[in-house]
């Protein structure tokens, strides 16, 4: 059915879809809305779920994780600073193998503080060992919260979901959304069925210490999963097509006219809209340019980007954060997938745009594409203002 | 009987913890039905590690300071499932991770009102420590840190006197892997935790005679001067244990070689055992002793001469080898300890405790061995890490200089000591030379001020050249009467300690609020978590101890038929960080109620329903029984500033047992 709905509001009721037992979150702009929109459902009576006011993030991430520890599909949402309070937690959760999915409406890190959209949150939590899914439009934000949560609970994973939206952009924009049936989320994501849980009738203990005997191990095997990952995400994205009417292919990747393009830009959430409308000027006028949109940042899909750019002259990779003193995050991963291989790009020039909320418009992709040569730029940042470097505002 | 314990047996806790037996008494009357969410701390790593784990109910740990939280997910999912009416959820924690590092999840579980009880175990600090890999000096000889029992004499620096004396180990603690750091001086070498004190020389400035203090390896610095042991007189020789010799006649046995065996060590024979652990082996199933000594090599004479003299029997030999065939000579070598095999020979701690004399013969016979001069001083090498190891420390207590270990790699064919390697190896070697003799009579007071310790038998200080974290390694630590040190690798190590949390008593001395000349350990009193825990408005607060009993049991019982969040504080003594007797467990925590320091209250719906009335005791009476107080037994106002303490307790709470009128 669908519906012109805000994005916070879609994701709620896609929430609503998969029938969480326990949620539990702190308010933190922009992720608030969807948690108080599920706080209606609860109290309107609309969802039985038990609905768990915390005192901080911390103990959100941790409630969501005993809720799960104790066989009931669980579900947060957070934000920046938040996320990062949850950071123990987070890694917590993806050590103990317990299925999750988390909304993060990504927002920038402070200081200085700013509630306004970047990656840098979630980005920087890449190595916790949760799967990452950035989603371009609310459509995709929706969809990924249904496909998440059927991910994470497969037996053969049993690793938490992050699904990535971009703050105010995502959460707070309005969209026509195709709104999956109950009974058809119902049949696509069947009610939890836990590996493991904290029972009386069977008690077992979770969290143990793990010492330098075993403690490697646990690591492995989480690595091992992510790359099995990269072939059951595709697999359950087929079936989801299938269900839905969807078209996401193996929900890793999605090439926007890559095909026959000279220069391609390799990005990933909401910014992919604009790059798209971008291109579909440009080619008008003949210019052969495409789009990579990354939609499975953890796992990373290295042999799906160089299948996707293995022919392709020139690559900018477009990273809305940062790894202050290294190349940025998803520039170092582009150019990984290429290191000592056969066939290559040329050219992988690395750009930054769009830190704190700072609009990424379609004369900024194009700069991209023109900046974007025979000649490498590594961190080039795009629509930065000369004049407030300058001594007058202290810089 | 044994699978229907909620808490089983078999855990790593140090003897005499309160905490494991508090735990075990909240579960066991709390029963089966129960879902324990625990936060880090010493309970979760001595019952839950990998794979084993003491719980038979379902337990969780997550983190530090997050089990309020963790448990109300839990307990909103028992309500979801419609199961939380039969089951009890309980969160416990200690003392830091309830009222320090985890008071915010708590508290927002208690406002929340979730229907859950939390147990606070208040061991009253952050407890924490040697690597099991020290070798500690024992009356009885080098023993393992592993190997030490309670009772054991241990040698240890008489910090009045500066003498070596020996002293009873009064506890042993495991405890559990930690980070550990190796600490080198020119001399000796050594792991331990970063909380673990070494006796440390203070200059304090012109004029003035330097001291000695405790520092944390976390606060020790290259240049730092600490004190070692550098020789150890006395010993006797050493008395063999009788062996079944094998006889003619035996199963079997129709021919055998006769031999003398001797009673005692004596140098002669230890020269010979050097010689044997440097270069012998034994093969007793064919009743032979091997020396791996090629003709012309001077070892090959003095041992054919010994064996003569020791044993009244023959040798026979061949180019590179010389054989003794006795079968009751490889069983009384086998009594020995010197382990088998190039690569883990070793030097048994029974040789520490011989005469002088007979070590210098050992390590004489050793030389001649596998040793040889380099440039004025001796080179000692063998693939036997342990026998390097105990070689250092063996030298060490002969007022030897001795360099530190270095270890190479030989390819096969190298020509080295002797003969060409048939294999590649690794092998390590240890410098040592003669100490010169300073002249004390011409600038006694500069080389005073340089080694403080100078004309000390037995101690010497030594500057630290490195101290490096080497990864985690299991950690155990001894507790000593009296003098709470001991010498481990040679170096001289206090017992650990503890760090300051925010139920810590007033006065307390913590390795975080050391008791000094300035500060009297901790400044604050206890933070008042029941009354914090009331404010919330709860149904149900109180506390217990670990002395009574029953009165855990029924309070356990009481707060969890009643519905809503609950708080219980149970006083565990923690031997080793309050430094008492594992054995007093009990009657330390008897004596914090006894006193008025640690009222045994009960409140529901904001009243005060219960008391344990007591006839007040001098707070002296429980202060004298821990080494964490010792230092305010001659304070007498410090111990004013504990009675007060007890005092208001006693009359805030009408603690102290009116006195009955005659009828």
């Amino acid at each position: 059915m669908k519906e012109y709905l805000e994005g916070s509001r879609a994701v709620a009721q896609a929430v609503k879809l998969c029938k969480p037992g326990v949620i539990s979150a702190y308010p933190i702009t922009p992720q608030t809305h969807i948690v108080e929109e599920l706080a209606q459902m609860v109290s309107n009576g609309e969802l039985k779920s038990q609905f768990v006011n915390v005192e901080s993030e911390h103990s959100a991430a941790s409630v969501v994780l005993g809720g799960v520890a104790a066989g009931v599909r669980s579900f947060t949402a957070t934000s920046s600073q938040g996320l990062f309070y949850m950071g123990e937690v987070i890694f917590n959760i993806a050590g103990m193998r317990l299925p999750l999915v988390l909304t993060c409406a990504n927002r920038a890190i402070s200081a200085p503080i700013n509630i306004w959209n970047d990656q840098q949150d979630s980005l920087s939590l890449r190595d916790a060992g949760w799967i990452q899914l950035y989603a371009e439009n609310v459509q995709e934000a929706v969809d990924f919260h249904i496909l998440g949560y059927r991910l994470s609970e497969d037996h053969s994973v049993m690793l938490p979901v992050m699904v990535c939206m971009d703050g105010f952009i995502l959460t707070h924009g309005m969209e026509t959304v195709d709104m999956p049936q109950d009974a058809e989320v119902d049949k696509f994501l069947p009610a939890y069925k836990p590996l493991y849980k904290l029972d009386p009738t069977d008690p077992i203990s979770m969290g143990l210490l793990a010492d330098p005997d075993y403690y490697m191990e646990t690591r492995f095997a989480i690595e091992d999963t992510m790359k099995d990952v990269l072939g059951f995400l595709p697999k359950v994205s087929r079936e989801f097509n299938a269900c839905f009417g969807r078209d996401y292919k193996d929900c890793l990747i999605e090439e926007y006219l890559v095909k026959d393009a000279d220069k391609v830009i390799v990005a990933m959430g909401s910014v992919c809209g604009t790059i798209k409308e971008t291109i579909d000027e440009l080619r008008k006028k003949g210019k052969k340019i495409g789009l990579l949109k990354i939609i499975s940042f953890r796992p990373f899909p290295y042999q799906a980007v160089y299948e996707a750019l293995k022919n392709t002259k020139q690559v900018a990779v477009l990273d809305k954060a940062v790894s202050l003193g290294a190349y940025a995050p998803l520039a170092v991963e582009i150019k990984a997938a290429f290191f000592g291989k056969k066939k290559s790009p040329k050219v992988i020039s690395s750009f930054v745009a769009g830190l704190g909320g700072r609009d990424i418009t379609l004369s900024s992709i194009k700069e991209i594409f023109k900046k974007l040569s025979v000649k490498e730029v590594n961190l080039e940042f795009i629509d930065l203002k000369p004049e407030l470097l300058k001594e007058e505002y202290g810089g | 009987m044994e699978d229907k314990l909620l808490f089983k047996p078999g855990h790593t806790a140090c003897a005499g913890c309160g905490q494991a037996i508090g735990a075990r008494l909240v579960i066991e009357a709390a029963g089966a039905n129960t879902i324990v969410v625990n936060n880090t701390g010493c309970l979760e790593v001595f019952t839950t590690r990998f794979p084993e784990s003491a719980w038979n109910v379902p337990w969780i740990h997550s983190l530090f300071e997050n089990a309020a939280a963790v448990a109300s997910g839990v307990e909103a999912a028992l309500i979801y499932l419609g199961k939380k009416e039969n089951t009890n959820v309980i969160a416990q924690a200690g003392d830091g991770g309830t009222a320090d590092i985890g008071l915010q999840a708590l508290s927002g579980m208690l406002e929340r009102g979730h229907d859950i009880l939390y147990v606070c175990y208040d061991n009253e600090a952050y407890m924490n420590c040697l690597s099991t890999s020290s070798l500690i000096l024992t009356k009885d000889g080098l023993k393992k840190i592993t190997e030490i029992k309670v009772g054991e004499e241990v040698y240890a620096f008489n910090q009045a006197n500066h003498e070596l004396v020996l002293k009873k180990c009064s506890g042993v603690f495991d405890n559990g892997r930690k980070e550990v750091f190796e600490i080198q001086t020119l001399h000796h070498s050594i792991k331990a935790t970063g909380n673990h004190p070494f006796l440390v020389l203070k200059r304090n400035g012109r004029g003035r005679s330097n001291t000695l203090v405790w520092k944390a390896v976390e606060q020790l610095e290259t240049g730092d001067r600490v004190v070692t042991l550098k020789s150890l007189t006395g010993g006797s020789p050493f008395k063999f244990p009788q062996i079944q010799k094998t006889q003619k006649g035996d199963y079997k046995v129709n021919k055998l070689n006769e031999i003398n065996l001797p009673q005692e060590t004596t140098p002669d024979l230890m020269k010979y055992l050097g010689i044997f652990v440097g270069d012998g082996w034994r093969r007793q199933n064919r009743g032979e002793i091997g020396f791996a000594l090629p003709e012309g090599k001077k070892a090959r004479k003095v041992l054919s001469a010994l064996h003569g003299q020791i044993f009244a029997s023959k040798m026979t030999s061949d180019k590179n080898y010389v054989y003794a065939n006795s079968v009751n000579l490889a069983k009384f070598i086998d009594t020995l300890e010197f382990g088998s095999g190039a690569k883990s020979k070793t030097i048994p701690g029974w040789v520490f405790t011989l005469p002088c004399e007979q070590r210098e013969a050992f390590v004489e016979g050793l030389m001649l061995a596998d040793g040889y001069d380099h440039s004025g001083s001796k080179r000692y090498v063998s693939a036997s890490p342990d026998l390097l190891k105990r070689m250092r420390l063996l030298l060490q207590t002969m007022n030897y200089r001795v360099g530190k270990i270095h270890t190479q790699r030989k390819v096969k064919g190298t020509h080295c000591v002797y003969r060409d390697l048939l294999h590649d190896s690794e092998y390590g070697y240890v410098c040592f030379s003669e100490k010169k003799e300073w002249n004390l009579g011409k600038y006694s007071s500069q080389y005073r001020y340089q080694d403080f310790l100078i004309d000390n038998k037995f101690f010497q200080t030594e500057e630290i050249r490195s101290i490096k974290s080497v990864g985690v390694e299991p950690t155990l630590d001894l507790r000593v009467e009296d003098e709470h040190n001991f010498i481990a690798d040679g170096f001289v190590v206090h017992n650990t300690g503890v760090q300051r949390s925010g139920l810590t008593p007033f006065s307390a001395n913590t390795t975080t609020s050391p008791y000094g000349p300035a500060l009297i350990g901790n400044l604050r009193p206890k933070k008042p978590m029941p009354e914090i825990a009331l404010a919330h408005g709860i149904p149900y607060v109180a506390t217990c101890s670990v002395a009574f009993i029953p009165d855990i049991q029924r309070k356990v019982k009481k707060a969890i038929s009643i519905k809503g969040p609950k708080y219980i504080q149970m006083h565990v003594p923690c031997p080793l960080g309050w430094r008492h007797g594992p054995e007093e467990t009990i009657q330390v925590a008897k004596l914090a109620v006894e006193t008025g320091l640690y009222p045994i209250v009960e409140f529901e719906n904001g009243s005060l329903i219960s008391r344990r009335q007591v006839a007040p005791k001098p707070v002296e009476e429980y202060l004298k029984t821990q080494g964490r107080f010792k230092h305010l037994l001659n304070n007498p106002e410090a111990i004013k500033a504990v009675q007060e303490i007890a005092d208001r307790n006693i009359s805030r709470y009408g603690l102290k047992i009116e006195e009955q009128k005659p009828t």
